[in-house]
């Protein structure tokens, strides 16, 4: 569905992005992931047509973006970081225009509309002024006018920004539920988001892709490498010293409390079997025993954190 | 067509909308009412001496003493009118980032630039309209011919649409609405002083050029009532001229 290849973007001497290639198939979510001023935005507006990258080249369901333009941008709904929406103009008028600039086909204008203020339920203020709307409600118009004219792709530009968190749920569980009927990119830095949302993940840092894959093949980034959360009924004061003798264990740490211990290991399973019946053996009382895999943000502190660290 | 449509009547309903067109046309009708009645009333006074004075009648004519002046006032308020409905029209956009939006549709650029041009056209149209209210009126009480009056409204609302086109384009050069109007108010001006300029060249060479390039020379056929090809040549090249450098504007920041 689109395709991006070694894309790169310079301001004068400043390269914004660099060599970029990705390829996202139908249907996919996909959470852009990157620190501020990563390259997020720029590799988004290059994709809808918005602004011309320096080199390479990107395509949009077979048409060149740079070749074919017109045919790109009846296909993508964009919601950039600031929603464009004009402040003199009443909602359901608003959706309408865009819906005209889109090129909806006359007949289907008016239920298009209705169907983008439904889904993102802007019902109860459809007759009303966009200047006298909160930032969320702007916010949701700015997506409802991204879904307007039902493209087959949807390009959605930190799409929470600047919502309380009961607008972020509302919206997250809007991107679910446009899931599968559109091909969405989502450009985000909050981490629980795209893990509630996406499917993979294109990690940026510094105008340079780090990484991209599902997120169950990133969050077992290091192969072999686990991590278990023990609970005990009994204070220990040094449960390293317990499970000396286990050459897998990396790494003991206290939790909030000498009960509470997160132990890393470079191994399979059998670790797990040989740490817990040190544990019982020496009679601690283990209460609870989580593996746990590492999480999104350990991958993508390490990757565009790490990375600058040196390390 | 029809992008370019939808974006025009979006434009015009924004300044039907928009309170500061109201004070604007507010201000517009009583500069008018004031100066046109002066116009009338001189036009009386000569009436009467003409009566005592036989043979002075002769040189007395509505269409010269008062409609054409009448225009003359319209002409000069358009200089500062243009500029303030054209300014937001691209810097507005730019600033409040709408212009994203334009730019992310399946628009080609000239489409944009009809569109915004046509939407400034129809408010100027409001303009003209109130302007010709006041020979509508006259028309209660006096007799005069028609074609000519029509002709020379046609000409000033030509001169309006070059100074739409420029100023059009002095928008899409800022973001910032005050410096796009005063760019194209200065620019206004300027052209304005290329007329003055004719009377003041020394050399028959110059003032052969300032001549053609004046919108004066070439609005005085069509003031007078008479349609002259190279004079309609002149403005509607003008108009183009001005769109076309606008759509560049508006392409290149596809390329930046």
């Amino acid at each position: 569905m689109i395709d991006v290849k070694n894309l790169t973007k310079e301001y004068g001497t400043l390269k914004a992005i660099d060599n970029v290639t990705f390829s996202i198939k139908k249907g996919e979510v996909v959470g852009f992931l990157g620190p501020n001023g990563a390259g997020k935005s720029t590799t988004m507006k290059i994709i809808t047509g918005f602004m011309a990258p320096s080199n390479g080249s990107a395509s949009v369901a077979g048409f060149d973006v740079f070749e074919n333009p017109i045919e790109v941008k009846k296909r993508i709904g964009y919601l950039p970081e600031t929603p464009p929406v004009y402040a003199d103009q009443f909602v359901s008028e608003y959706l309408k225009y865009v819906a005209q600039l889109k090129k909806v086909p006359k007949d289907k204008i008016n239920s298009f509309v209705d169907r983008a203020i439904e889904k993102t339920n802007l019902g109860s203020v459809r007759n009303r002024l966009i200047h006298h709307l909160s930032k969320g409600f702007k916010q949701r118009v700015g997506i409802a006018q991204a879904i307007v004219s039902d493209p087959e792709v949807l390009i959605l530009d930190e799409p929470t920004v600047g919502l309380d968190p009961k607008q972020v749920a509302e919206i997250r569980d809007l991107i679910i539920e446009l899931k599968g009927h559109h091909t969405i990119i989502l450009s985000t830095h909050i981490l629980p988001e795209v893990q509630a949302t996406c499917e993979k993940v294109v990690i940026i840092s510094k105008g340079k892709i780090v990484a991209q894959d599902t997120i169950d093949n990133l969050s077992k980034l290091e192969k072999g490498q686990g991590r278990i959360f023990i609970r005990l009924r009994k204070e220990v004061s040094d449960l390293r010293s317990v499970i000396a003798g286990i050459d897998e264990v990396m790494s003991v740490d206290i939790g909030n409390n000498k009960r509470e211990w997160r132990i890393e290991y470079k191994g399979d399973d059998e670790t797990i079997d040989k740490v817990s019946s040190k544990i019982v053996s020496n009679g601690l009382g283990l209460i609870e025993l989580t593996p746990s895999r590492v999480d999104l943000e350990d991958v993508f502190l390490k990757l565009t954190y790490g990375m600058e660290k040196g390390g | 067509m029809s992008s370019i449509m939808t974006i025009a009547w979006k434009e015009f309903k924004g300044f039907v909308k928009n309170p500061t067109f109201y004070i604007m046309m507010a201000l517009l009708t009583l500069i008018l009412s004031l100066l046109f009645t002066v116009q009338m009333q001189k036009f009386f006074q000569l009436g009467s001496m003409a009566m005592t004075q036989p043979g002075m009648g002769a040189q007395l004519n509505i269409h010269y003493t008062v409609f054409l002046n009448h225009l003359q006032i319209l002409n000069l308020l358009l200089i500062f009118i243009v500029p303030a409905i054209t300014m937001r029209l691209f810097a507005e956009e730019k600033k409040l980032r709408t212009f994203d939006l334009l730019l992310t549709s399946p628009l080609k650029s000239y489409e944009i630039v009809l569109g915004k041009y046509l939407g400034a056209l129809m408010a100027l149209f409001v303009v003209f309209a109130i302007a010709f209210m006041y020979p509508l009126g006259t028309a209660m009480f006096a007799q005069f011919s028609w074609a000519p009056l029509i002709i020379a409204f046609f000409g000033i609302y030509l001169i309006a649409a070059i100074y739409a086109a420029m100023n059009l384009f002095c928008s899409s050069l800022s973001e910032s609405i005050l410096i796009s109007y005063v760019m194209a108010a200065i620019l206004n001006i300027a052209v304005w002083f290329v007329s003055q300029g004719v009377e003041f060249a020394d050399s028959q060479w110059a003032r052969n050029i300032l001549e053609h390039i004046s919108l004066s020379f070439h609005i005085s056929g069509l003031i007078e009532g008479t349609i002259r090809t190279n004079s309609l040549i002149y403005f509607f090249s003008g108009i183009g001229l001005f769109l076309f450098l606008n759509e560049r504007v508006v392409e290149s920041h596809r390329w930046r």
